[in-house]
């Protein structure tokens, strides 16, 4: 079999996968055939994964959003074009999708959704996908890529769910664990794990991780 | 700290209000629907002030029939008074008298508000009342109100109330265990969740880890729910793989770690926390 030949199989294969969703009459259809079409994390597959955002079913949701993450970064531009024209909650899980791949060209839309976006576990992943983000490779484009990610989650850091207060010092920690050359930064990121970890914080569970990551990043 | 809070926002204007306005919005007794966002603004926000606390406790007594064009729940200043009381912590101890009363009120939403927050105020004085609604079983207490989807008693709220006061006396074990084969399975499951934090027995431990698995997503939302109140450390794994979104597994988990005594890290729950962010 020529690789032209694979190629053709592998089409095939997709198109029965996207065929089966939506064929899909059950939820629990839609559950199983999601999960089969994002198994493949096939480019192809993605058109259909977007659509399944909307669809109102969480559990197809998350296994679309876990689909789009594997296929990564060939999905960015489509990911970054379906914000504008789809309903709020598939642009939350648009959101997480962006949050997992870590692409850079998602972070303009990570830094608003930490600010602005009214659910918290919207608000929670893109702290965590703040942390993810791959940076740039090159120096100057790294070096305002890395402010503007701990300057998001420094902000967020005060935030009223603590939900989302946990999520930045996950994602503070992620981004402390990388070399961050401007040491003013890293202070600050330090300064804003140890109030977390202290007694001004209410809930126990975001003292002890931001304890944990001072612990990890061998601050304390 | 006060934090910043992009939520509350008031839903009529859009404009976040603050402590003064909503005491100011309590005392306006002919706009219940004002009245009902402040009730839930000062439970939402931890309120100490003692002037809420007094108007919060007057509200439990204002009685307003359904108003059906208006699509407003019975008595429900009331209700949301009660359910903000049950969060205000050790300040709010004073409202239990008038909180035990109205476990006998006609209105079976107000008997399931006091229920719950008596709970979180560890109440002991509304064991005995709480008791004396509940003993007639599930035949009586526990049988379907003629008409309603609704049970004679709030039995779910009532058995999780037990649980959460903590006294593990002879004669709350033994009602709660009237229920623990309670056809209706959030019943059940409150039962369950009643008597694990009361004995320690895994045994109700394990109930509730099967309940995670049941095939209605509101069963295992409930189970998780109950799960991580009672902080039964062994359910950190079943939680993570429940079937239901992270937010209830995370909230469920975080149960875990705050009934724990310890203030060592815990890592394995915290790297459970993690994945589910």
């Amino acid at each position: 079999m020529d690789s032209q030949e694979l190629l053709t199989i592998q089409n095939l294969e997709i198109q029965s996968l996207v065929a089966a969703v939506h064929a899909a009459k059950t939820a629990d259809d839609l559950l199983t055939t999601t999960e089969n079409l994002a198994a493949s994390a096939h480019p192809d597959g993605a058109q259909c994964l977007l659509e399944i955002l909307g669809f109102n079913n969480p559990g197809a949701a998350v296994a679309a959003v876990d689909g789009l993450v594997a296929i990564g970064q060939p999905v960015v531009v489509k990911l970054l074009e379906s914000l504008d024209n789809s309903n709020y909650t598939a642009r939350s899980w648009a959101v997480r999708a962006l949050a997992g791949i870590g692409d850079p060209r998602g972070l303009s839309v990570l830094e608003h959704a930490l600010a602005q976006d009214i659910g918290p576990s919207v608000r929670r992943a893109a702290a965590c996908g703040l942390g993810n983000l791959i940076l740039s490779t090159e120096t100057e484009l790294e070096l305002s890529q890395c402010k503007r990610c701990l300057t998001a989650l420094i902000n967020a850091s005060r935030d009223s769910e603590w939900v989302v207060r946990y999520a930045v010092t996950v994602g503070l920690e992620k981004r402390l664990k990388q070399d961050v050359s401007n040491k003013d930064w890293v202070i600050r990121s330090q300064n804003v794990l140890c109030a977390l970890a202290g007694e001004e914080e209410d809930e126990k569970i975001v003292r002890q991780r931001a304890r944990l990551a001072l612990m990890r990043l061998d601050f304390s | 700290m006060r934090k910043t809070e992009p939520d509350y926002r008031d839903n009529s204007e859009g404009k976040a209000i603050n402590e003064q306005e909503a005491i100011r919005r309590m005392q306006l007794s002919d706009d219940p629907s004002a009245q009902y966002y402040a009730a839930w603004w000062l439970g939402r926000n931890r309120s100490q002030n003692p002037e809420a606390i007094q108007l919060l406790r007057h509200a439990l007594h204002q009685r307003r029939p359904k108003d059906l064009s208006a699509e407003v729940e019975e008595n429900a200043v009331a209700r949301n008074a009660a359910r903000a009381l049950g969060k205000l912590g050790q300040v709010a101890k004073e409202s239990i008298p008038d909180l035990v009363e109205i476990l006998h009120d006609d209105d079976y939403g107000l008997r399931e508000a006091a229920s719950r927050s008596l709970g979180q105020l560890q109440a002991t004085a509304a064991i005995i009342p709480i008791l004396q609604r509940l003993s007639s079983g599930p035949g009586i207490a526990g049988a379907r109100e003629p008409g309603t989807p609704r049970l004679k008693e709030p039995c779910d709220a009532m058995l999780e109330a037990l649980g959460d006061i903590g006294q593990a006396s002879t004669d709350v074990i033994s009602i709660i265990k009237l229920y623990v084969n309670h056809e209706r399975t959030v019943v059940h499951s409150s039962a369950c969740r009643a008597l694990l934090q009361l004995t320690g027995d895994a045994n109700w431990g394990e109930e509730l880890v099967r309940l995670l698995k049941h095939d209605q997503l509101q069963v295992r939302r409930a189970a998780l729910m109950d799960l991580g109140a009672t902080g039964w450390r062994q359910a950190l794994e079943a939680i993570s793989e429940t079937l239901a979104e992270n937010s209830l597994k995370l909230i469920a988990i975080k149960g875990l770690s705050e009934k724990s005594k310890s203030e060592e890290i815990d890592i394995p729950l915290l790297d459970a926390m993690d994945s589910l962010l």
